[in-house]
């Protein structure tokens, strides 16, 4: 890890640069909400005038450019009396610039389960290698409650990151590429003035938190309390939906689609995101459901959320952006769910 | 000015060193590329069960596909899907593995109509299996309801083909009614030569029937349980293994030494998915053999 | 499929309209890409908008549009005797749709605004499954040619037949949109079952319900949520009423 400061001139020249010679997604409006607000996604862009770096939140995690909603796992294809199969996972390199800490942070658990395991994905893999992502640190909003998970800073998981310090960035470069990159550039070693406001922008940015959500012995709170009354009464509200795991940076279960084309020739394997809220999650052959109540699906994935999964080493997975509290329509949230279940216990 | 971002070949990734890549410890991984195979005998089993011996077409494939009594693998009828299916042939067998297949959804269904020389995929072994080795010495009972007995089948053919390490092995093994029992055709073998003694019973016999008729905790009379020198896999549905247990629980045998294997809808077979959890816990990784200490912890167990 | 052991069956299919705007007919005809190879897989013997073969050997019957005359009712019911596979293919046929208006007036009235002082004999609407046995319903508004093609390539090889059980907001947060509830709208994608890809919400428009209630819908929670955001009951039930696809839940809330 090397430190460097950059002017914002200077930086907007770099990120120029990346942008011209790569594929590159960043932070952008693509919509007002009901007061007049911008909605921002990360999509596609063209220049560095296209993105608003000092964007809020995107509405859904930058997760399915690492894990799309729908990809293809394999393909067979049909001959007389056999079949072939193609396994293809390579991607063309990109970039990802101005992604949050909590994105960052999600996408590290992420690498846990999907890249840690005794199976690595090469599918997910391939996308995480391929991509020169730039993190940004950022004012919290009202209701993100990443620093009671300690998911508000990030350490790792990138190849440079950048903190706001008034007409500058403080940067950490975590890879020879991002250093080579920044050689076309002027970077300057950090003054101690640097490092102070370094330190100010932190210590502000952490007093900024507003939402706290109790997280101590939430683990085994998740199991003392399975059959709480709490879960009958979000689940009582929640749809159903999948909208809160769409938007997660860090859900990932999954379906497998497997479809034969219309020509009859071939057909496709396919992995599709899905969300273990959805009514045939846990359905089996035969049409037996495992979880045929709307609060045991519920319950599934905040258990999932906050006690998490011996594939990741039993840590919670959440990271506290509250997209699913931003994105859900009953208002079911994290931190009331979850201080509910503390007080009750 | 260069700013052009590298592409980078996974393949020699560091993280690949560990990873098993069902044994074929290649440059590339390739956990959702089938082993192919080709059906070489089909068996009837029943009106719905099918008993599928598969070879496996490449020769260094086919020596490297090595698993034990309790794993599973995943079936592949390419167009269709995959179903998750435990291997009930011996561990031995280097030459095919066999897999029971029951009429269950559209993808079994396919399967059922499919002829001698069909090719179709495998991925695996996966997941965990029966401690056999550390059964030497000891009496076993194999439990199985219905269906159950397939799972037990690779262990039964463990014991018969180390017959000497074991004490005294018993078959217990219960179906709805006779028609539904499998593998009948075995049953002389494993008393005759095997000298395993197979206990019988349906819920509703027919005109045939001279066995036995009730549930399958009523074939304990037969057997002298020693708790302190015998170990239990059970399989079959959760009513069942609920009830075993918690029988063999109250005659002192320790919970550790009891073994269940447990059924869920595998989608991925690699711990990722998530559809086969049972609480925090993979059916497909950390299971489908538990012990009944790990079952009684697992939320929606049983 | 060849390798199985299994020779595709082409499907000769029939496809048959009642009272409809001839929309997903169309739709079977669209989408270029592929339109060959779905024409391979299926043998036309009576299609009105394609062919003019008026063939009766058909295995499949394809029904489109709700039923609201007396003669419609007989020929539905010849079709059915004939066919194997009975599928209602749209709103119209699986829930009534948006003819089925009709039936909150007094017929008299109804008939002597649409058509003056000509008699014309006509029924309450029904939807298929009111009249014969369905085998396979396809709803939407139109149907999506993708799933059709999806569907029909499943019964000629013999794969399951699926739609979706869950509800369209899945998709609609896969494609990116501003949900149109929070935008004030009435939006029903929570309880309508996906496979449009969010259309509507994806145009801005809140979702109709045009493929009927996703499994295990929670429509409690979704009318709570809709009057918080100022919505009346009046208005959640005339989109509701829309398309006939939730009659039974209306129902069951009395």
């Amino acid at each position: 890890m090397i430190n460097k400061v950059i002017t914002k001139g200077e930086f907007e020249k770099f990120i120029s640069g990346i942008i011209d010679a790569n594929e590159t997604i960043g932070p952008k409006q693509v919509d007002t909400d009901r007061d007049g607000k911008p909605v921002y996604q990360f999509r596609q862009v063209k220049s560095f005038g296209e993105m608003d770096l000092d964007y809020t939140i995107t509405y859904s995690s930058v997760k399915n450019f690492f894990l799309p909603f729908r990809e293809e796992l394999s393909r067979f294809d049909f001959s007389e009396k056999d079949w072939d199969q193609t396994v293809e996972y390579r991607v063309n390199p990109r970039a990802i610039i101005g992604v949050r800490p909590c994105d960052i942070n999600a996408l590290n658990i992420l690498d846990k389960v999907l890249i840690g395991g005794a199976y690595p994905s090469p599918y997910y893999l391939a996308r995480r290698r391929n991509t020169f992502l730039v993190g940004m640190d950022h004012e919290p909003l009202e209701d993100c409650f990443c620093e009671s998970l300690g998911q508000d800073t990030v350490h790792r998981g990138f190849n440079l990151f950048c903190e706001d310090i008034g007409d500058k960035y403080y940067l950490t470069i975590m890879s020879s590429k991002a250093f080579r990159f920044l050689e076309n550039v002027k970077v300057t070693d950090p003054t101690k003035e640097d490092d102070i406001k370094f330190h100010e922008r932190r210590k502000r940015l952490r007093d900024m938190f507003k939402t706290k959500v109790e997280m101590t012995g939430l683990q085994s709170v998740m199991d003392i309390e399975f059959k709480s009354p709490v879960w009958k009464k979000w689940g009582d509200k929640c749809l159903n939906c999948g909208s809160c795991a769409m938007v997660c940076p860090t859900c990932y279960c999954y379906g497998i689609e497997e479809n034969i084309d219309v020509g009859l020739k071939s057909s496709r394997k396919e992995r599709v995101q899905y969300s273990c809220n959805l009514v045939d999650f846990a359905e089996v052959a035969g049409g037996h459901n495992f979880r045929p109540l709307k609060e045991d699906r519920l319950k599934y994935r905040y258990y999932h959320h906050y006690r998490g999964f011996a594939q990741n080493g039993d840590e919670p997975i959440c990271v506290g952006c509250n997209r699913c509290g931003r994105a859900c329509l009953a208002g079911i949230n994290p931190k009331d769910v979850i201080n509910e279940l503390q007080l009750e216990s | 000015m260069d700013y052009k971002v590298p592409k980078q070949d996974i393949n020699t990734d560091p993280l690949l060193s560990k990873s098993p890549d069902f044994n074929r410890k290649s440059a590339v991984m390739k956990t959702d590329k089938v082993y192919k195979c080709e059906i070489i005998n089909i068996v009837e089993l029943t009106e719905f069960e099918k008993l599928f011996r598969l070879k496996i077409a490449d020769r260094t494939e086919r020596e490297l596909f090595d698993f034990r009594p309790g794993q599973f693998a995943m079936l592949e009828v390419p167009g269709f899907g995959e179903v998750p299916l435990s291997i009930t042939s011996s561990a031995n067998n280097k030459e095919y593995i066999e897999l029971c297949v029951r009429k269950a959804g559209r993808t079994t269904e396919v399967l059922h109509q499919a002829r001698l020389g069909t090719k179709l995929g495998l991925r695996g072994p996966f997941g965990t299996s029966f401690p056999m080795e550390e059964m030497a010495g000891c009496n076993i009972l194999l439990i199985a309801g219905g269906l159950g007995l397939a799972p037990l089948r690779a262990p039964i053919y463990w014991a018969s083909e180390n017959r000497n390490q074991f004490k005294e092995v018993h078959v217990l093994y219960g179906t709805k009614e006779p028609a539904q029992m499998l593998f009948t055709y075995q049953y002389g073998e494993w008393e005759k030569v095997n000298n395993i003694k197979l206990h019988t019973i349906v819920e509703k016999g027919d005109s045939d029937w001279k066995g036995r008729t009730g549930l399958i905790t009523e074939l304990f009379d037969e057997v002298t349980i020693d708790p302190q020198n015998t170990y239990v896999i059970v399989c079959g549905p959760p009513v069942m293994f609920k009830f075993v247990c918690h029988h063999l629980n109250g005659e002192g045998i320790p919970m550790n030494r009891m073994f269940v294997s447990l059924e869920r809808r595998m989608h991925c077979g690699m711990g990722k998915c998530c559809r086969c959890m049972v609480g925090s816990t993979f059916t497909c990784v950390d299971g489908p053999v538990f012990d009944y200490w790990s079952v009684l912890n697992l939320k929606e167990a049983i | 499929m060849e390798y199985l052991g299994i020779e595709p069956k082409k499907a000769r299919i029939g496809v048959f309209d009642f009272t409809c705007c001839e929309g997903c007919e169309l739709q079977l005809a669209n989408k270029e890409d592929s339109l060959v190879d779905f024409l391979a897989l299926v043998e036309v013997v009576n299609f009105r908008e394609v062919s003019s073969d008026r063939g009766q050997d058909y295995d499949i019957a394809l029904i489109e549009g709700s039923i609201s005359r007396e003669d419609e009712v007989e020929r539905l019911k010849q079709i059915r005797e004939k066919a194997k596979i009975l599928v209602t293919l749209g709103t119209c046929a699986c829930f009534g749709g948006v003819n089925s208006i009709k039936n909150r007036f007094d017929i008299d009235d109804v008939v002597s605004e649409v058509y003056g002082k000509n008699k014309v004999e006509t029924l309450p609407v029904r939807k298929v499954s009111d009249i014969v046995k369905v085998d396979l319903a396809i709803p939407g508004c139109p149907v999506s040619k993708s799933e059709v093609e999806r569907i029909v390539v499943n019964l000629v090889t013999g794969a399951a037949v699926n739609l979706p059980k869950y509800p369209v907001c899945v998709e609609c947060k896969q494609k990116g949109n501003t949900c149109v509830v929070d935008l004030g709208e009435i939006c029903l994608g929570p309880v309508t079952r996906a496979g449009c890809d969010a259309a509507c919400p994806t145009g801005k428009t809140g979702c109709l319900g045009c493929r009927g209630a996703a499994e295990d819908a929670n429509f409690d929670s979704l009318r709570e949520i809709l009057r918080e955001k100022g919505h009346s009951d009046e208005a959640i039930d005339e989109r509701l009423r829309f398309y006939n696809a939730f009659s039974e839940e209306l129902k069951n809330e009395g």
